[in-house]
């Protein structure tokens, strides 16, 4: 008998979970039906970073991730970054500030990078920034204010 | 987007165990390392297969060190790995560089530089710089282990001489002399390199030229002497073919002028 | 009205918390209960005839529900089209696009659905098809419309050129004053050109998507539309159901930019609720939504005749506009064009003749700046190109000629509302004009606003707070912000005492649409109107308890005492209780010249180039935002850099190609939207406050103008380095260094006479 499903465990936002996924589902689509829809479908081809989520640390297209890959290991969505807004992670706090979002469908994705740059590299310059965001699309804000709100939450998480 | 065909997933613990897959399943079976080029062919249902050998979970598999005169590059060593590796900036700087520039920060996370050449996709970066530099492929199956300059390995496009039973073990990377100069100089419009150029030259020999991403692999530049000679060669020897980044003769042209920079560059 | 304390401020935006945490609700993120999903199945031809559908593989399928067709709906008639009622949902007889829906196979899970339309198979027989505008419209072309569909849909868009259309013929318009031979005739200097404009996908990164249900004989629709009142119309006309008995709801919108303007997927959704009687789901990937709207592309013949001490005379345009297979809003995307081709200066004489023709390729229809930027690439570089024959400064040229304040450009419309010479100013000065190499800029004036009909609708509560009920959406541009802003100073409360209810058809106010920059300025006076009549009515309440009642911030002064709206409303109704405004403003008095306003465009670069790749580097963008009042500047400013940033894609990278009858890049791998990357390293961004818009407190509409001038500014600086003008975009590498290559003769002409 052949089996197509696997059993898989790992780690999202913190929390323990055992399931069986069919080994073609995609990571997206497990977080999704999971009810943690703050990382987005949109390209679906790995370039425009919607559905960025850290695997391990590191941003990953989860849209392009088997969810098998989540067992033994570590997924962080946004949804994990804070339990209410008034405990928001700097750099949400600094898309915030400087109003670096206005449709917010890519800013889940983009948070998630900026993260995983921060946590790579604590003092990115803005060519570093610009470097690693390179490959998130957002359609609404010309960029500006996201590299300015990256660079100071870069500055804040410093300090604090 | 979904995959729509369903498959079976083997997890080998080891090599051995990979390799045993490899010759049983044939064909039937892809191996799955990054996923990153396979998984977008398997959503867009230009692939499907049985099986997928998930080889990523394989131990030190994706170790980065230096062997005798070689830096051995694991199978499953992400472009960010490679990036990152203190190993490679010491010895192929150039290497790391091109790592970093690999499409974008997702993709250096999951994708690896075996799976790249394994892939053959022709618009790529690495081909060109590891053929100038010499470098192998080390194939493994249950018939042997066999060594193979990328130069070989790389067929056409998509085509490789990776064999049904054979699995990539490392990239090896002959290490460069003190003097060697190395460098790799790209054009980019669209996701792709449009032209990549890899130079390289060592102890003042003549320099190895080799272009990436033109034709269906990459192709070496013989000249002899002179940057116009190279620039020259090179604009004869690639074939290009029109499409969205360009039509033929701009990136006939195109060829030139990077070969030239990267010439400049080498000697800079 | 009061000087505002709320407006004018930078006050964060209220989605804020919910977008970065991941918790705003979006269309696709919403969970309906039982929800099948729908997958179409689509043409894989651009103009064949339909023979048969076979489903029968699909509907063997495990999970699959139905696969729907046109004629399984019967009597159901599936066109729908707001101006042209010419576009089936699923087609009928016949395809006339590559990737037109034919069928919709609803099945239990997405997966599902998805296998199963690949088993659907439709058997055609091919017609021969068109691609390219010109030849759409020349004799003997194959017609797309047997029946030409004419204008059908809502009365309001009637004006669209509606004349003797014919073959494929989409809409004709044609602007004319003056006497153009003459004024040619007596010209020292005519430049004449050819420019084209590419066939964009504005890449809104949440797809078309839409949820649909049919209960208690009431159709529901959860979905991503910019005016889901536009969509309530069509939906209500499909399945002959009264406008109370269709609601629209619209969460969050992943981007608009006018691409998710008027009814796209939501038919879809109802056909496949419609036939299964599940609640049904139809979320589109960005290659299906790249096969549902597109911008359309131009092809402009423009001629401008100058006297040689640089006065304007006159300027002629033919302007081919590729619309695709249906209407879509390309019709009223041709009036505007026509309108916003040749700019805001004096001239003697006119002729703007702009037709939209039908191809067999995905429809086109509004995508920001809405005919601007198509025409104002012709008219803008004409400026450009004729300063240099003339041997006139660029900006003197358009000193020189710019209409000033008050000041028609279309005889019968609205004068000019901004000061366009002193904008110009302000943008040269900052783009270091005169002193540095490589510098493009412009101005564009667009008749602006759509129709004003807005409705609003304002409750205070026995506390004293307020909410609005309004029909705009939000698309990102801040307009729940925007508009609590202008709700708060419209009743004098603070900013934390006021709510706001938008897009669900349901339950809030009318209103036509979220587009063409009108939220702030005339969703805005309307909801000021019902701030008004809120305010009225409490005067009302209170005045049967007290002789003397005057306004006061957040209440009324009864006989000399501070009453706050919730003590009124207590008083009065001894328990409970609250106070309903209504506001609505029409085609009328102040409203009744069009356009409300003028969207002002005054954008520009700076960029260097390099010759030998043809690669193209913004160095610097400036955009000066005439926008009459700031309500919010830091939202101004995003808008006018976003707008500013979309065009620069359609400047240097974006463009659908056609290979053939194929669309060769109907993904965002091979279609290239700026990145971040692609960001100058200097931007610029000025506001130009003067309280001359019809809007609250004296603002204008903004977040399309930025954009509008971007183009042809990008043309003109590479033109400036290169010596000669590009007059098509996008500035591809390769166009650049063709273009290179065929200056470089002149150029060295040029320097051997020194």
């Amino acid at each position: 008998m052949t089996m197509t499903t696997t059993r898989i465990s790992g780690t999202i936002n913190g929390r323990e979970v055992t399931t069986e996924v069919d080994n073609a589902t995609l990571l997206l689509d497990l977080l999704r039906d999971l009810g943690l829809t703050g990382a987005k479908p949109s390209c679906e081809m790995e370039v425009c970073g919607a559905c960025a989520v850290q695997l391990d640390g590191l941003p990953v297209s989860a849209c392009t991730t088997l969810a098998i890959e989540l067992d033994g290991r570590t997924v962080e969505t946004v949804e994990g970054l804070a339990q209410s807004a008034d405990a928001l992670h700097p750099v949400q706090r600094a898309f915030l500030q400087k109003s670096a979002f206005q449709c917010g469908f890519c800013t889940p994705g983009m948070i998630m990078s900026a993260k995983a740059l921060l946590e790579a590299n604590p003092s990115p310059s803005r060519d570093d920034v610009v470097h690693w965001l390179e490959g998130s699309i957002c359609r609404c804000t010309g960029y500006e204010s996201i590299v300015e709100a990256v660079l100071e939450a870069a500055e804040e998480m410093r300090n604090g | 987007m979904q995959i729509l065909s369903d498959f079976q997933l083997h997890r080998p613990a080891s090599l051995d165990e990979a390799v045993q897959l490899r010759s049983e399943l044939g064909d039937g079976a892809a191996l799955y390392a990054g996923g990153t080029e396979l998984l977008l062919a398997l959503k867009m249902g230009v692939l499907e297969y049985e099986h997928l050998i998930d080889v990523k979970r394989i131990p030190g598999l994706n170790a980065i060190e230096v062997q005798g005169a070689a830096l051995r590059i694991g199978a499953t060593a992400t472009h960010r790995d490679i990036e990152t590796s203190p190993l490679v900036a010491e010895h192929v700087p150039a290497l790391s560089k091109l790592a970093r520039h690999v499409a974008n920060v997702r993709v250096r996370a999951a994708g690896t530089l075996a799976g790249n050449l394994a892939f053959g996709e022709p618009h790529a970066d690495p081909a060109a710089l590891l053929v100038a530099l010499g470098a192998t492929v080390e194939l493994l199956s249950s018939g042997g282990r066999r060594s193979l300059p990328v130069e070989q390995f790389a067929v056409g496009a998509y085509e490789t001489e990776l064999g049904e039973d054979e699995l990539i073990e490392a990239v090896v990377v002959p290490l460069p002399t003190a003097q060697t100069r190395a460098t790799y100089l790209k054009f980019q419009v669209l996701e792709r390199p449009t032209v990549g150029v890899a130079a390289v030259a060592r102890d003042g020999d003549a320099p190895t030229v080799v272009v990436g991403a033109v034709d269906e692999k990459p192709v070496r530049i013989e000249a002899s002497d002179g940057v116009e000679d190279y620039v020259n060669a090179a604009r004869d020897a690639v074939d290009p073919v029109d499409d969205l980044s360009g039509s033929a003769e701009y990136k006939r042209h195109l060829t030139g002028v990077i070969v030239r920079r990267a010439l400049e560059a080498l000697a800079a | 009205m009061a000087e505002p304390s709320v407006s004018g401020t930078s006050i964060p935006r209220l989605d804020g918390p919910a977008k970065v945490m991941g918790r705003a609700k979006y269309a696709l993120d919403l969970d309906i209960p039982g929800a099948a999903h729908g997958v179409a199945v689509r043409a894989d031809r651009a103009h064949a005839r339909i023979i048969g559908v076979d489903a029968s593989k699909a509907e063997a399928l495990p999970g699959v529900i139905a696969v729907v067709t046109a004629a399984s709906v019967a009597p159901i008639d599936v066109r729908f089209g707001h101006i042209s009622r010419d576009h089936p949902a699923l087609a009928v007889d016949k395809v006339r696009y590559a990737g037109e829906p034919v069928a919709l196979v609803v099945a239990e899970t997405r997966r599902a659905a998805e296998k199963a339309a690949r088993l659907v198979r439709v058997t055609y027989e091919d017609l021969p098809a068109v691609i390219d505008a010109e030849d759409a419209l020349a004799d003997g072309a194959p017609l797309l419309h047997e029946v030409h569909p004419g204008r059908t849909g809502d009365e309001g868009f009637h004006n669209t050129g509606a004349d003797a259309l014919e073959g494929n013929l989409c809409a004709a318009n044609l602007i004319e004053w003056g006497d153009l031979e003459a004024e040619l005739a007596a010209a020292d200097v005519v430049v004449e050109g050819e420019y084209r404009y590419p066939m964009l996908y504005g890449y809104a990164m949440e797809p078309y998507n839409a949820t649909a249900l049919f209960e208690e004989g009431t159709l529901t629709v959860y979905t991503t539309a910019q005016h889901p009142y536009m969509v309530r119309d069509d939906l209500a006309r499909m399945f002959a159901l009264p406008l109370a008995r269709v609601r629209v709801v619209v969460p969050y919108v992943g981007g608009g930019y006018g691409t998710k303007s008027y009814t796209k997927v939501e038919p879809l959704a109802a056909l496949g609720a419609y036939a299964t009687g599940r609640p049904v789901r139809v979320a589109l990937s960005v290659e299906e939504a790249i096969f549902t709207t597109r911008s359309d592309g131009a092809v402009i013949r423009a001629r401008s005749a100058f006297k040689s001490d640089g006065t304007l005379l006159a300027r002629d345009f033919d302007i081919v506009m590729n619309s695709g297979a249906y209407s879509d809003n390309s019709p009223l995307v041709c009036a505007k064009l026509a309108a916003r081709a040749f700019g805001p200066y004096r001239l003697n004489a006119l002729r703007v003749r702009c037709r939209s023709a039908f191809t067999n390729t995905t429809p086109a229809s509004s995508l920001r700046g809405f005919g601007a930027p198509q025409g104002n690439l012709a008219g803008e570089l004409q400026m450009d190109e004729a300063a240099d024959r003339l041997g006139i400064d660029a900006r003197e040229l358009r000193l020189l000629n710019v209409v000033r304040p008050g000041e028609e450009i279309l005889p019968g419309k609205r004068g000019i509302d901004a000061d366009l010479a002193a904008d110009l100013e302000l943008l040269t000065e900052s783009l270091g004009w005169g002193e540095r190499e490589g510098v493009g800029f412009g101005l564009a004036a667009s008749d602006a606003g759509a129709h004003p009909t807005s409705t609003a609708l304002v409750r205070i509560h026995g506390d004293g707070s307020a909410s609005c009920a309004i029909g705009a959406t939000e698309l990102g541009q801040g307009s729940r912000t925007v508009l609590s802003q202008i709700l708060a100073d419209g009743l004098g409360l603070p900013f934390e005492k006021v709510s706001i209810v938008q897009s669900d058809t349901g339950v809030v106010a009318y209103e036509r649409t979220t587009g063409a920059s009108r939220t702030t300025t005339l969703v805005g006076r309307s909801l000021l109107a019902a701030c008004d009549d809120a305010r009225r009515r409490i005067r009302e309440l209170a005045a049967e308890y007290a002789a003397d009642v005057q306004d006061a911030p957040g209440g009324v002064v009864a006989d000399g005492e501070h009453l706050s709206y919730g003590a009124v409303i207590r008083k009065w109704f001894g328990s409970g209780g609250e106070v309903v405004g209504v506001g609505a403003i029409r085609r009328h008095g102040e409203f009744e010249k069009l356009p409300p306003f003028w969207e002002i465009g005054a954008s520009g670069v700076a960029v260097s180039v390099d010759e030998e790749t043809g690669r193209v580097v913004v160095e610097q963008l400036t955009t000066v935002g005439d926008v009459g009042f700031a309500i919010n500047p830091l939202l101004v400013h995003g808008q006018d850099l976003g707008a500013a940033t979309m065009t620069l894609g359609a400047a240097l990278s974006e463009e659908l190609v056609y290979d053939g009858t194929t669309l060769s890049n109907p993904n965002v791998v091979e279609y290239r939207v700026p990145r971040v990357s692609d960001m100058p390293a200097k931007i610029d961004q000025i506001l130009a406050e003067r309280r001359d818009g019809i809007g609250p407190f004296g603002a204008k509409g903004g977040g399309e103008g930025a954009g509008n001038t971007i183009g042809a500014a990008v043309a003109a600086a590479v033109g400036r380095l290169l010596g000669r003008y590009p007059r098509e975009l996008p500035l591809t590498p390769e166009r650049v260094w063709r273009l290179a290559q065929e200056a470089a003769p002149d150029r060295e002409t040029e320097a051997v006479r020194g």
